[in-house]
């Protein structure tokens, strides 16, 4: 079965009524390490969680978790050194209505963790280990005012790179499975299959699906055919890619500040994108070519 | 079609969970369908027969069966979910990458019917970040879904990619259903061809059906229904299935023997249909005990 012919029922265009990315989250072991990467990157820690092991890191509108608590990590296959993309939240118009709907659907809902006086975020489960959680105070009101305690630096600090977005997310799947998880993200959110040729950066495989609110993107990426059949291919979130409007100048200007990039015939860095080398424990992040306002 | 897309599926053989892995294994076959149970009873727990099945060396085909999911409204439809899941969860853990779904039988009214499509995409939606498939058979004494057509109109308005057709030859021979049906079916989305003949010609009724499907199965080529039994495999072969078939038989004489005699019958099985109806000879793997 091909992907178009997956799309020939139509779902609701935006079922959770989705408005982009609140954050992102990894895990690991090592979170200043890690939380050091994110810094070469340009993102500041500006605040910690009150009960966990949780550092918040944010540059312009963009929030990114590094999570390093003892029940996250039990629950994770993950060596000391390595570092894992672990959850994504989705900005929605409400969040208990569209866990609601998500579950009616046949999501899987997480086991809420909030201890007392925390805010319990709705979540499902997605590929892997990797949890969506669902986001609705993200205007007015923080999610993070309630849950962390902010340090003494800025609290909003601006994007070190002119209109850095997050532009989308990278997953493998398995084999025979691409078009499974299309029907889940196309069902469940109302994600589209992009036409085929339509391609951002430098690094155009698999399927591309737009999200419903058409702020970002997941590319989904099944094992090479002529790759190895034992080579371990786990269903996992693989990295994130930011948007920028300037390729060469956020290369130029995160090279200076000691972020090595791919400089491999296949996959150099030109206009359209750029691949970080492996920053830390596996993880890299790819730039691509991408012009939004920086609030939305 | 080879040996190695050749299964059994447990409940054709007596004995412990030990015993039958080791005899299929044994007996040249590289997988099995397992069911819920085969774990839920094993005596030592069903963490302790995963671990049994994960070490056997044998490929899991597929894991049966979810009765009467769908068509169901408020805590019966909640119940049926939770059960679904704990299915799924099953799945993952012993690493089957198919769970099977038989049509509802449940009396519901006839309203009923208008969330069989609902229910199904759900369990096709849960399936998918537990990487199971399902595959979905309808039962000739169903509510709503009876047929192999019915099935199969119900699998394409379903139209989730995590969402396919299991095919049981019984259900062609049981209710004389026409086999063009067959014709129709894009072969991608059959997850499992399940084989059986019968030893009996016909069925007056479908609690004469019900009754005799649990106990009158043959191993293909030992039924009296062998010519329209080679008409519905040389139709699935031709309209390009490849995928896994699984012997399903059901047989009083057999749960009376230890499993080398099934089994055996199993290998003189696949030779029929590989010889006599795809006109394919294939080498047998020499069973172990032979060496």
């Amino acid at each position: 079965m091909t992907s178009a012919q997956s799309l020939a029922v139509p779902a609701n265009d935006n079922p959770i009524a989705m408005s982009g990315i609140e954050f992102v989250e990894f895990a690991t072991r090592a979170p200043d390490a890690f939380g050091g990467i994110l810094v070469k990157l340009g993102f500041r820690a500006i605040a910690s969680h009150r009960s966990r092991r949780v550092y918040l890191y944010r540059q312009g509108g963009l929030n990114l978790v590094v999570n390093a608590d003892r029940d996250t990590l039990d629950g994770l296959d993950l060596p000391a050194d390595q570092a894992v993309l672990n959850a994504v939240a989705f900005r929605v118009e409400d969040a208990g209505r569209a866990y609601k709907t998500l579950v009616e659907s046949g999501a899987w809902p997480i086991q809420t963790r909030a201890g007392t006086m925390e805010l319990n975020i709705p979540g499902i489960h997605g590929i892997g280990d990797a949890i969506l959680y669902l986001v609705d105070r993200y205007r007015d009101f923080s999610i993070y005012d309630v849950d962390f305690q902010y340090g003494e630096s800025p609290r909003h600090p601006p994007a070190s790179i002119d209109g850095l977005h997050f532009f989308g997310l990278v997953h493998y799947v398995d084999i025979g499975r691409l078009d499974p998880w299309i029907d889940f993200y196309r069902q469940l959110f109302g994600f589209t299959v992009l036409p085929t040729g339509q391609s951002f950066g430098i690094l155009p495989k698999g399927v591309i699906l737009q999200s419903p609110c058409k702020l970002f993107y997941l590319q989904l990426i099944p094992p090479d055919e002529n790759a190895l059949w034992d080579v371990r291919w786990d269903e996992r979130f693989a990295r994130l890619a930011f948007g920028v409007p300037d390729v060469k100048a956020a290369v130029t200007l995160l090279g200076a500040r000691g972020v090595p990039f791919e400089e491999r015939e296949s996959f150099h860095a030109t206009e359209k994108g750029a691949l970080t080398q492996n920053l830390y424990g596996g993880m890299n992040f790819e730039f691509v070519l991408s012009r939004r306002d920086a609030d939305e | 079609m080879n040996l190695g897309n050749f299964g059994i599926d447990l409940v054709t053989l007596t004995g412990s969970l030990e015993i039958k892995l080791r005899e299929v294994k044994a007996a040249g076959f590289s997988q099995v369908m397992l069911w819920a149970r085969d774990l839920a009873e094993y005596p030592a727990g069903h963490e302790a027969a995963i671990d049994l099945v994960k070490r056997s060396g044998l490929r899991v085909a597929g894991m049966q069966v979810i009765r009467d999911y769908e068509g169901q409204a408020g805590a019966q439809h909640d119940y049926k979910t939770d059960l679904a899941k704990s299915h799924l969860s099953l799945c993952r853990a012993v690493g089957a990458p198919l769970l099977v779904v038989c049509s509802t039988t449940n009396p519901l009214p006839d309203d009923s019917e208008r969330f069989l499509e609902r229910d199904l995409r759900k369990l096709a939606n849960l399936a998918v970040p537990m990487a199971v498939r399902i595959g979905y058979k309808a039962v000739p004494w169903g509510r709503f879904t009876r047929s192999v057509q019915d099935a199969w109109d119900l699998v394409d308005a379903v139209h989730h990619a995590n969402f396919s057709l299991v095919l049981d030859t019984f259900h062609f021979l049981a209710d004389q259903s026409s086999v063009n049906v067959i014709d129709e079916i894009d072969p991608d989305k059959i997850a499992l061809v399940q084989l059986a003949d019968f030893s009996v010609f016909e069925f007056h009724n479908r609690a004469e059906l019900r009754d005799r499907a649990i106990h009158m199965r043959v191993f293909p080529g030992q039924g009296v229904h062998t010519a329209r039994l080679a008409e519905i495999l040389r139709r699935i072969d031709r309209i390009g299935y490849r995928g896994d078939f699984s012997f399903l038989i059901f047989n009083d004489d057999y749960h009376q023997l230890p499993p080398p005699f099934a089994l055996e019958q199993a290998r003189r099985s696949v030779k029929w249909v590989t010889d006599q109806v795809l006109r394919r000879s294939l080498p047998l793997r020499v069973p172990d005990r032979a060496r």
